[in-house]
């Protein structure tokens, strides 16, 4: 055997036990700290899951994931599934996803669920096609699923329950064609790789083409980050200074108070989805002039009512049910802040 | 036999085996389900969903903790793992070539961010932690421009419940982990090139003096941490039929997390191979059964902070006591 081989081939008594019996003593109070930790954040979920005097039903735990933690939009799908576990009386929500939208961790937590075995599962896809096996796998597990704000129409899903996403971009097509009077150079804003933005913007497309003079200059992947989404916007009006309009088929832009800042109203307008606050403020002081409403609390506790029902054996009459949208401009902005304001306080 | 399995009883990654043991009796326990369920943690379905997850971590987790030893870090194993991804999507599914061709250059683009790293870290001296970040922008960079913010669907040209080599997809993963980890494991314990690696982190002008061609060890050392992150990047891929630029983002710290729960120490010369790979199931069975509490949801990014700061603190403080 050559030399190299021989330098590689040497062999060697590892002595490194005194050194390692040392980790022992530690390892206890590790463990000690996760219990602490972990009995501390959930025990009192434990006292609300045991049923007050005699069960109604049987119990159910429905697994609710939006797309991300991080995006405000999803915080009032919570408050709706909550509310809604709360008037059914025998259901628990496990709210989770991933801390951003992260597709492939977003898939995690579902497989995570199917192999936990909850009684439903209620989810805003962010990679649909991807998810298609895990939805597929649980339904034949016999883990009713259901799809909202953002479906997977190519799986199993029992029901999705959402806008229409297609016809919410004609509708900003529309509006944006109304503010320019038709004509002029229209950036779009999206997230690549979510199935209803795709369709919102197909829906936008297919709009601008009754309007030849309004010529799409550039489409930009934000990647569901308001952050981007301001720097979008502002190297997007230092390259198209001229810029009739903007529209984003998501709600990044108008999430954050600043991101519009380098845009002059008077040049350039602004159409947007969503109208969580404080995108109302942006429309009063002038930096947007038409929002996108969805049905935010409907988000959370439709899907909840769906899936009890399903337990029931009451399937929804319609595989893709219709949530309808919210059109808000200057002049209606405040009875919808009014009727926003209800909505938190749970009432219809 | 006895002997041997005395000093089996001391090496120091079966303490990181008992915080795992310890860490799945408690979610056993605490997750101990009402009459007429099955478990929800416990139970064989879960276990591989675990070791899947946890293998795409592991397999990167290997390498970092071997460049950890040496004294060094690797920032760039989550942008490598995307870039060999994107690498073998475009090849297998926009080229049309086999699968065999497009994993292979998956696993040359993840050689050649190695070779990269290794030269800035060797003949340019610049410190790896700048070296290896301007590496991760650069193979991210690329897989974004391969990708021009689309994804290649692999499953659709993948037979639907395609089994590599007749076995289930979803075993693919922790097979490789495990054979890697045993394979590294040995190399790093039993041979000179794994102990100069050792040496190396632990002193290295000693180790020069001792007459270790640190250069070249150092070198390899990053080129197959690269490696291994690209084949977890192909295989992540594979398994989830999906190639996208922004796959496995921010996975270069869970990877060292878990090499450093497992043991290794970040001023080099200490640590495993086996240590990093439990170190990533400690992370797998957190990620895993903290979802199923209501209610912890917005807590576990806290748990998983504080395991990590309390191992290491422990394992430090041992360590000078026993000094």
């Amino acid at each position: 055997m050559h030399r190299v081989a021989a330098r590689f081939l040497v062999p060697f008594q590892p002595s490194r036990a005194a050194e390692a019996r040392r980790q022992w003593a530690g390892t206890a109070l590790v463990v000690a700290a996760v219990a602490a930790l972990a009995s501390g954040a959930c025990g009192k979920k434990e006292e609300a899951a045991a049923p007050a005097g005699s069960p109604p039903a049987k119990r159910y735990r429905f697994a609710v994931m939006p797309k991300a933690l991080n995006l405000p939009v999803f915080t009032y799908a919570r408050v709706g599934a909550e509310r809604a576990a709360k008037q059914l009386g025998n259901v628990d929500v496990i709210w989770r996803a991933p801390e951003d939208a992260d597709p492939l961790k977003q898939k995690e937590i579902l497989e995570s669920f199917i192999t936990q075995g909850v009684d439903g599962i209620a989810i805003s896809c962010t990679s649909a096609d991807l998810l298609n096996d895990p939805i597929n796998k649980a339904v034949d597990a016999g883990i009713p699923v259901v799809t909202w704000d953002s479906d997977a129409p190519r799986s199993k899903r029992l029901a999705f329950w959402g806008v229409d996403d297609f016809k919410s971009g004609q509708i900003m097509g529309e509006e944006a064609a109304k503010l320019t009077g038709g004509k002029g150079k229209v950036a779009l804003m999206t997230s690549l790789g979510a199935e209803n933005l795709a369709r919102r913007l197909d829906g936008v497309k297919e709009s601008l083409k009754k309007h030849p003079d309004m010529k799409v200059v550039e489409t930009y992947d934000i990647k569901e980050d308001p952050t981007r989404s301001a720097e979008i916007i502002a190297t997007g009006m230092s390259r198209y200074p001229d810029l009739a309009v903007w529209i984003s088929v998501g709600g990044w832009p108008v999430f954050v108070r600043n991101a519009l800042d380098p845009i002059d109203p008077a040049k350039t307008k602004f159409v947007c989805f969503d109208t969580v606050p404080p995108a109302p403020d942006l429309l009063r002081s002038g930096k947007v002039q038409v929002l996108i409403g969805q049905k935010y609390f409907g988000w959370g506790s439709e899907p909840v009512k769906l899936l009890a029902g399903i337990k029931e054996g009451r399937m929804p009459q319609q595989k893709v049910i219709d949530s309808g949208v919210d059109v808000v401009t200057k002049d209606n902005v405040d009875a919808y802040l009014e009727q926003w304001k209800r909505w938190e306080k749970g009432e219809e | 036999m006895n002997a041997r399995l005395k000093s089996l009883w001391k090496t120091r990654e079966l303490s990181t085996l008992f915080v795992l043991a310890l860490e799945v009796a408690f979610f056993t326990w605490y997750l101990w389900p009402e009459a007429g369920r099955s478990h929800p943690f416990f139970n064989l379905g879960n276990l591989v969903l675990i070791l899947k997850y946890s293998a795409l971590y592991g397999i990167a987790a290997i390498g970092a903790a071997m460049v950890i030893i040496s004294g060094g870090v690797d920032l760039a194993p989550g942008a490598v793992m995307a870039l060999a991804g994107v690498v073998t999507g475009h090849i297998f599914v926009i080229q049309g070539h086999p699968l065999s061709v497009g994993v292979a250059s998956g696993i040359v683009a993840g050689l050649l961010c190695g070779i990269v790293s290794a030269l800035l870290v060797v003949a340019v001296k610049l410190p790896p932690f700048i070296a290896t970040l301007g590496v991760m922008g650069i193979a991210r960079g690329i897989a974004f421009i391969i990708t021009e913010g689309r994804f290649f669907d692999l499953s659709s040209r993948l037979p639907a419940g395609w089994k590599p080599f007749g076995l289930p997809a979803d075993w693919l993963a922790p097979i490789v982990l495990v054979v890697l980890a045993a394979v590294f494991q040995y190399l790093m314990q039993r041979f000179q090139w794994g102990r100069a690696i050792f040496a190396i982190g632990g002193n290295e002008t000693a180790a020069l003096f001792s007459g270790i061609r640190v250069g070249r060890v150092k070198a390899s050392v990053y080129i197959v941490a690269a490696v291994l992150a690209s084949l977890s990047g192909v295989i992540l891929v594979v398994i989830q039929g999906q190639g996208r630029a922004d796959l496995a983002t921010g996975y270069e710290l869970d990877i060292i997390a878990s090499s450093v729960v497992g043991g290794a120490s970040l001023t080099g010369g200490r640590g495993s191979v086996v240590g990093a790979v439990l170190g990533t199931l400690i992370f797998g069975v957190l990620r895993n059964a903290l979802p199923q509490i209501p209610g912890a949801t917005f807590y576990d990014r806290l748990i998983v902070g504080v395991v990590v700061v309390v191992i290491v603190v422990v394992d430090q403080f041992i360590a000078r006591k026993g000094a």
